[in-house]
């Protein structure tokens, strides 16, 4: 039973008064920025992409191109200018609505609540959904990232890769179908985001839930099954070198971070 | 250097004009000084125009009585300890003219008199009074209108008192110490203070009184110094104990309690605010810092900013609030014409001063923290340090005398602090025992509530501060509408439904229905009638008055004339009993009686004593089975002796009644016809007095009125403003919400659901805070019972439950805007 996400000739492009559902405090710059600009943005035209659930997907590309955007789309969170987003379940196909309470998002700024433990911050997800066993599940994902000793810790005592880690953590903890990570190591230093890369490909192996990694690193990317490109309103895809998933992190881990690591 | 730094500030401030955090302190600093001023301009207008009042029903702020001329070096300390002394004599006297006679209150007075208030006099009885200075010249004297009626005189006729003779001259209509002499119907005269020496009256019946004007410390030590030095003489002053003293205590302590309200208010704003700004200075300073500029750099141009913001503000401010000052004394105008309006440039400025003092007091946090501020702060944001709490309890400190400076009522102040603090410490323990027992208890079950309990409880310490922000805006605002209420109920106590502007003491029985008679013909309300007999006490337990006590009292020498003897069968309205029992209905033992409380205390007699009175040549003995005192709120006629009904049947004397009757401004002109046929009818116009005393009611009515909107109106932008400074941080957590695949409703829910907790702590936090304040200043400022009522409060939770609820889900509208996109886009 697996399950996908097809996104069918969509084009995204945004008018000219905008500051839409970005707070006013972001806005001034973003309106900045556009005014300058012709009346309406298109970020891509008549795009296709399918996403598996189980597969792993990088999107690359410069800033501005619209990354994050087709994320958006993806998700089910925005709808497409024109064009159609499917949600297919064994050849059942539904609008992506119905795909919302089965996706995590993983961000680069992490955004943990800060007032809460990172345990309490894994926690939340299962508990906003009732689930009894949140604290033991959370604790379990806690372990799985490496942090099993600084569950009681708040998220300003953490660094930026342990700050990550929960975050990703918090995102598995329900068992989504499907995990979207926009630039999650973008705030991170080459160790540390390798660190965080591996636990995030091997975690999303595991739970078999569909990785789709939007990344500057081409050594990130490099770990994903399918890598696309997006520039200039065109979505290409590379080829990728093609090595299980397992392989690949085995093949990068130190023998101390394989424990880690092997979800 | 400071120059360019200028410049440098004008340019951000500019630049930050139009950002919604400095919108918000500019619109709340601007609304909170134009309610300060606006407030302490009218308060202080309404101020003094009550002490106007109240020093035309008084005449001095203390009155020092004596049966004798005060001795020089007594009259020097007199003087030394107030600021001016007025001397007047007094003296029952028989004025004649022709072959009649009168017995009145003979009062001399030079011309110093009146010390404060309006003496009010007019040249014929038909003419309007005049306000006038000085008393009559030697030789001529005034009469009240009921003197011209009784001995059928004229102005210009000669009247004479012993071998003198008097030129009468004018009306005398009302003198301002009147209340102060106490309850008194007797006719009334005036004369210049050289007759009075001339006239050489036995020096024992004059009484001395002297009109002091003093201030409270003053008045204070008059009377460490009268007890010492002058323990026969009297002071009566206007903290004390005449019928307008703890009408006027409150007024002046409502006012006083409003004003540190207000201010109270004002801090929660600032300071919940000053949370927001916090953040943003400090990013803008470290900015700043990264960009290679110093600490004190930052520091300067955000003081800079904040001055430029406040001085733009001020003028702005002082026109509004000199506006909405005319306003409001125009509307008050309507009704009391003694009041206009006046630029009250000193007043203004002060208050303003101390606004923008307790403003910058409760920002310095933020400059503080900018002090503190380091490059390594934009990387790690989360500190709290020790020094800010600190600052933040200093702020406090000088809030505390700020108000009590301003309201220059320091217990009144101290308590309400404490009450404050019992508040807080309450709102604290409540919080946390709802949170933590409410997350246990729930813990078991699935569902928004546990979850918003548990993210409530894990966020105590944020979620503290805007519940007590919150919470001691509505527990500052129940309070006062509690206070307001239970106030204005007390005031309508003090509202002459039962008492009328024309006092009767004496009508015999077909007097009484004269006058009833003539009340309905004229449709003049006769609005108490009570019966009495005269009496005289002759024996108590078989023994003489001056057998029985040698100690000197009022209620001896009271008692050695004859007294009224009232009679009624249920305990009268306005008493309440004190000691024993009230007899049954038509009881058959109808030889016992009921004592004023007083009396019995000054007499030292008990229950059970005999008294033997003389009653129309017959003697009678009764024993004492009750004793009772006045309750105010049902008519001001009482009696310190009454027996049952039934008694009456066994006394043969003749009854008389005391009455009271309310006459409007035209019916005047009939009282004299009445007087005219019934000249021996003992009756007092107390049309100046009530006059006066209805004007201060409706004032105060209104300013209740007025003061109630005001402090709903401040509370809500309290109220307001605190969850603004939490609205950055709750559109985050909807956001993350959100990303983990939950919809805006569920965020809605999420969000009513944590407002009702939020209020129903506030809730229960604010009346549990109300209550013990009620206990607490009630009695002690407000000489007010303090009865809660669990109807009022039930409901009274359930509207602040509502209203904050609403009020809460609809200001935090802005963070449900929020989206997973911000997350992504937040950089
Ligand atoms: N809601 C919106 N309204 C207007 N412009 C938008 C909106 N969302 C994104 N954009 C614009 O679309 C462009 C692409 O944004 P984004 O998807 O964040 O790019 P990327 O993530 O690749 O850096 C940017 O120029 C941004 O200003
Ligand atoms: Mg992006």
């Amino acid at each position: 039973m697996t399950c996908s996400i097809e996104l069918k000739n969509v084009s995204q492009s945004f008018g000219n008064n905008s500051s839409g559902s970005l707070g006013h405090k972001k806005s001034t710059s973003a309106n900045m920025a556009n005014k300058n600009k012709a009346a309406t943005i298109t970020l891509f035209k008549n795009l296709d992409l399918t996403i598996n659930q189980g597969q792993s997907y990088a999107i690359t590309g410069p800033s501005g191109a619209g990354k994050s955007s087709l994320l958006m789309l993806l998700s089910g969170l925005e709808k497409p200018t024109s064009g159609q987003g499917n949600f297919i379940n064994d050849n059942q196909l539904s609008t992506l609505d119905t795909l919302r309470s089965d996706i995590g998002f993983i961000f680069q700024q992490f955004h943990l609540l800060p007032e809460l433990t990172a345990l309490h911050n894994v926690a939340l997800p299962l508990k906003l959904r009732g689930d009894k066993h949140a604290i033991s599940k959370a604790k379990h994902w806690l372990e799985k990232v490496g942090l099993s000793d600084r569950a009681g810790h708040k998220p300003s005592q953490l660094s930026g890769g342990e700050q990550q880690r929960v975050a990703i953590a918090r995102a598995l903890v329900f068992s989504p179908k499907f995990i979207f990570a926009d630039e999650p190591t973008g705030n991170l230093d080459q160790h540390n985001a390798k660190e965080i890369s591996d636990i995030l490909f091997a975690c999303c192996q595991e739970n078999n839930a569909g990785l789709i990694i939007v990344t500057h690193s081409n050594a990130m990317a490099r770990k994903a099954q399918h890598i696309y490109s997006l520039a200039g309103g065109e979505l290409t895809k590379t080829p990728s070198i093609h090595v299980t998933e397992k392989q690949k992190v085995t093949k990068y881990l130190s023998t101390e971070e394989q424990q880690v690591a092997s979800c | 250097m400071l120059n360019h730094h200028m410049q440098l500030a004008w340019y951000y401030f500019t630049q930050e004009y139009r950002q919604p955090h400095q919108r918000l302190l500019r619109w709340v600093q601007a609304i909170l000084m134009v309610f300060i001023v606006t407030l302490s301009l009218s308060s202080n207008t309404i101020q003094q125009y009550l002490q106007g009042n109240l020093q035309n029903l008084l005449g001095a702020d203390a009155v020092l009585t004596q049966k004798n001329k005060l001795t020089t070096d007594q009259f020097t300390s007199l003087t030394n300890s107030s600021d001016n002394v007025v001397t007047t004599m007094q003296i029952s006297a028989t004025l004649t003219f022709d072959d009649k006679w009168q017995r009145s209150k003979l009062k001399a007075v030079g011309s110093d008199y009146p010390l404060q208030g309006k003496l009010l006099t007019s040249s014929s009885l038909q003419s309007p009074p005049t306000v006038t200075i000085g008393g009559p010249t030697v030789g001529s004297i005034w009469l009240d209108s009921r003197l011209f009626a009784s001995l059928t005189i004229s102005m210009g006729d000669a009247i004479s008192i012993g071998e003198q003779a008097f030129i009468v001259s004018r009306v005398l209509v009302h003198e301002p110490d009147r209340l102060m002499e106490g309850h008194n119907v007797a006719m009334r005269a005036i004369i210049n203070v050289d007759d009075m020496e001339k006239l050489a009256f036995p020096t024992d019946l004059i009484q001395y009184r002297y009109l002091i004007t003093a201030s409270k410390p003053q008045i204070q030590q008059l009377i460490v110094w009268q007890q010492a030095h002058l323990p026969a003489a009297k002071i009566h002053h206007k903290n004390g104990s005449h019928p307008l003293a703890s009408f006027w205590q409150r007024t002046e302590n409502f006012l006083g309690l409003t004003s540190i309200i207000l201010f109270f208010m004002a801090a929660i704003a600032i300071e919940q605010i000053a949370q927001v700004h916090l953040k943003k200075e400090q990013y803008f300073s470290a900015i700043c810092m990264s960009l290679g500029a110093s600490k004190v750099t930052g520091l300067q141009l955000s003081l800079l900013k904040w001055l430029i913001n406040i001085m733009l503000l001020i003028p702005v401010v002082a026109i509004l609030s000199g506006f909405f000052h005319w306003l409001i004394i125009g509307w008050l105008s309507e009704s009391f014409t003694e009041i206009s309006w006046q630029l009250e440039l000193w007043l203004t400025v002060k208050t303003i001063a101390t606004c923008t003092l307790l403003f910058a007091v409760f920002h310095s946090p933020v400059w503080l923290s900018l002090w503190q501020t380091s490059v390594a702060k934009l990387f790690n944001q989360n500190q709290k340090t020790i020094s800010l709490a600190f600052i933040k309890l200093c702020a406090l400190v000088v809030l505390i005398l700020v108000a009590v400076k301003y309201s220059d009522n320091g217990l009144l102040t101290l308590m309400l602090v404490g009450s404050i603090s019992i508040t807080i410490t309450l709102m604290i323990a409540i919080s946390w025992a709802v949170l933590s027992l409410g997350e246990k208890a729930t813990q078991q079950f699935s569902g928004l509530i546990p979850f918003s309990l548990f993210m409530m409880k894990q966020r105590l310490l944020s979620k503290s501060t805007q519940i007590l922000g919150i919470g001691l805006s509505t527990f500052l605002l129940l309070f006062t509408l509690m206070l307001l209420n239970d106030l204005g109920n007390t005031m309508v106590s003090y509202q002459r439904t039962h008492d009328g502007n024309v006092m009767v003491s004496q009508a015999s029985q077909s007097q009484m229905t004269a006058i009833e008679q003539w009340a309905q013909e004229h449709d003049i309300s006769l609005r108490q009638t009570k019966p009495y007999f005269y009496a005289k006490v002759v024996k108590i337990n078989n023994q003489t008055l001056s057998e029985f006590t040698q100690k000197p009292s009022d209620s001896l020498a009271t008692l050695s004339n004859a007294i009224r003897l009232h009679w009624s069968e249920t305990l009268p309205k306005n008493n309440s009993l004190v000691q024993g029992f009230w007899w049954q209905k038509e009881t058959k033992n109808w030889q016992q009686i009921s004592l004023e409380e007083e009396v019995m205390t000054d007499l030292g007699l008990s229950l059970g004593d005999k008294l033997t009175f003389i009653i129309h040549q017959q003697s009678h003995t009764f024993t004492i089975t009750a004793s009772h005192a006045y309750k105010p709120g049902a008519g001001s006629i009482t009696f310190w002796v009454q027996m049952p009904q039934t008694a009456v049947q066994h006394i043969n004397a003749p009854h008389y009644n005391m009455a009271s009757l309310e006459l409007n401004e035209g019916q005047w002109p009939l009282l004299s016809q009445l007087w005219e046929d019934y000249p021996t009818i003992r009756m007092v116009s107390l049309q100046e007095l009530t006059k006066q005393f209805d004007n201060i009611l409706t004032m105060i009515t209104k300013v209740i009125s007025g003061f109630a909107v005001m402090i709903i109106l401040l509370a809500i932008i309290v109220i307001l403003s605190s969850i603004n400074a939490l609205e950055d941080k709750e559109k985050k957590k909807n956001s993350v919400i959100m990303s983990f695949g939950f919809l805006k409703s569920t965020c809605l829910q999420l969000n009513v659901i944590e407002w009702l907790i939020t209020a129903l702590i506030i809730a229960i936090g604010a009346i549990a805070g109300t209550y013990l304040t009620g206990t607490l200043i009630y009695q002690s400022q407000f000489s007010l019972s303090y009865q809660p009522d669990l109807f009022i409060l039930i409901i009274t939770l359930a509207i602040i439950l509502t209203t904050v609820t609403l009020l809460g889900v609809y200001a935090s509208r802005h963070s449900l805007k929020s989206s997973v996109k911000q997350l992504m886009a937040d950089v």
